[in-house]
């Protein structure tokens, strides 16, 4: 009896595995192989990493992708804390508005996103006018449709899917834990530091990772804004799998791979940091 | 006091710094000429003309379709998943954690590309491209379902609730799907709305995987950016308001299932 009932649970895990496997495992496993064949043929090779790391366009890729990730995620978990804090110390219906605002604008990405920087800061955009009207230089000179320019659009994403993920976290900051470090004769801001971010660790470098990802995966913000004349790593990878003349599975498997590698870094300086983290306190 | 007003303030910025953007997309669509700071010649055209095209329509539903019916399909695989986790065999979830971490690092192009260079030949179903989407979606979000459950989970102390259960007479599976399920509902749905938004606004996987098979809203709209501007502002406009529609879809469901369980 009790045998049967153990087989009966599993069935419920049975969806979740063959997901896994056919959708998640096997290409991933596909990539991962055809990343060390030579191009139309079977066999083993390291050329196609060669040629990534030896050519200027790829190397640029690379670099562009992790600096525009990097610096929108830190600048959207920052905004984030604070959005997060004050939607914490609001009243419900405040925060309900604030959470709704928040929902609203996680989806206003990828194209539409590009297209309303566009009208904001494009070559004719709002503020351009604005800065050339005034005179104001900032505004007039900026250059949407560079590197600076990606990370704002960039910047903007970041802002409301970090504060949905670090807002739950908020939670679990007791006011009993700011009424004793108040008994004890520690400011706002000692809170802050010595129990507030501490004791908030752990969201804000999975925030952060995720932010990471995000940005790092991001394809149709660039795209629209800059179509193929930016080097980032997804357009990159797009172009050797759809190209209409030519493609270039095994190279683009190996770029895949690269990016790949770089999210797995990223989840891993995390894990560690947490696991110092809690060694230390421990 | 100070605090409430500091925070209100900070609210205020960030709320007008989210919503320019879309407050400009929107007025872009309803004026015929934006040559100067302020636009002008007030119209409704571009929105008649997106509600007289067909083939917009059509991709529009599409759009709905493959919006909702992955998050529905993720979160209770992802719930079954973690009954049997929680309930029986606890020393899966590292091995669970970890298979829904990876699509982290596949995210986007990746996977999309790595699924329809799999499958594009394969027997049916699996060359069947609503049935690659949806399970591309499911993948996609998976590591915010597992990680929404799993942070519910730990916030309502399910194991111990799961004990209190028990020895108040409750059956395991009754445990869980009637007295945890219900008490993490209101955080996973606020995941499974972010989910939504998510798959609403994907270009890459269903451009990659779709492509002229299933041609939904945002490859509609991609192709019209390069021949209207006008259009193009009202078709987001549009997508926006479809997206706010689904979201408040899920919140009065919220609701409902609130009220309906006093």
């Amino acid at each position: 009896m009790t045998n049967k009932r153990s087989k009966l649970y599993l069935l419920a895990l049975a969806p979740f595995c063959l997901l896994v496997l056919f959708f998640e495992i096997a290409p991933l496993l596909t990539v991962i192989v055809r990343s060390f064949m030579p191009e139309d043929r079977i066999g083993f090779t390291l050329e196609q990493y060669v040629a990534i790391f030896s050519k200027k366009l790829y190397q640029q890729a690379i670099f562009n992708s992790v600096f525009v990730s990097v610096a929108s995620a830190l600048a959207g978990i920052i905004i984030a804390f604070f959005a997060a804090k004050a939607a914490h110390a609001a009243s419900g219906k405040v925060k309900s508005f604030f959470l709704s605002i928040l929902n609203m604008t996680s989806n206003f990405a990828g194209i539409p996103l590009a297209f309303a920087y566009i009208i904001l800061l494009g070559n004719v955009g709002v503020f351009i006018m604005i800065g050339k009207k005034y005179g104001i230089s900032a505004l007039s000179g900026f250059n949407l449709y560079s590197l600076t320019g990606l990370l704002f659009t960039y910047i903007y994403f970041q802002v409301p899917l970090a504060s949905l993920l670090l807002i739950p976290a908020f939670n679990g900051i007791h006011p009993q834990w700011r009424e004793s470090v108040a008994l004890l004769g520690g400011s706002g801001l000692t809170f802050w530091r010595k129990v507030g971010i501490p004791a908030l660790l752990p969201s804000i470098l999975g925030t952060l990772s995720v932010l990471f990802a995000n940005a790092l995966a991001a394809y149709a913000t660039a795209y629209a804004l800059l179509q193929n004349n930016f080097s980032l790593l997804p357009i990159r990878i797009q172009e050797q799998f759809t190209g209409d003349i030519v493609q270039h599975k095994e190279f683009g498997s190996a770029l895949a791979v690269v990016m790949m590698m770089l999210m797995v870094i990223s989840i891993g300086i995390n894990n560690y940091i947490l696991k110092r983290n809690r060694e230390v306190r421990g | 006091m100070k605090q409430k007003k500091s925070s209100a303030v900070i609210i205020i910025v960030i709320c007008i710094y989210l919503l320019v953007p879309l407050l400009l997309t929107f007025l872009y669509s309803v004026f015929q000429q934006w040559n100067d700071i302020l636009p002008s010649g007030f119209t409704t055209q571009y929105y008649q003309q997106l509600f007289t095209d067909t083939r917009f329509l059509t991709a529009l539903a599409r759009t709905v379709l493959i919006s909702i019916l992955p998050i529905l399909v993720c979160t209770v695989i992802v719930l079954l998943a973690m009954y049997v986790v929680v309930v029986y065999l606890p020393g899966l979830d590292k091995i669970m954690q970890i298979l829904c971490m990876i699509p982290y690092a596949i995210q986007g192009v990746i996977l999309a590309v790595s699924i329809l260079s799999l499958y594009a030949d394969a027997p049916e179903p699996f060359s069947d491209r609503l049935f690659m989407l949806t399970a591309a979606y499911c993948v996609m979000i998976l590591p915010y379902m597992y990680q929404s459950v799993k942070n519910n989970l730990s916030a309502v102390n399910a194991p111990c609730l799961l004990e209190t259960a028990q020895i108040l007479g409750a059956g395991k599976l009754h445990a869980f799907f009637r007295i945890i399920v219900p008490n993490i509902l209101p955080g996973i749905v606020i995941s499974m709305m972010l989910s939504v938004s998510m798959v609403f606004g994907d270009f890459v996987i269903v451009n990659t995987i779709g492509g002229s098979y299933f041609e939904t809203a945002q490859m509609y709209l991609y192709k019209t950016l390069f021949t209207s501007g006008q259009l193009s502002s009202a078709l987001i406009v549009v997508l926006f308001l479809t997206t706010l529609l689904i979201s408040a879809g899920v919140f009065s469901l919220k609701n409902r299932n609130k009220s309906s369980e006093r």
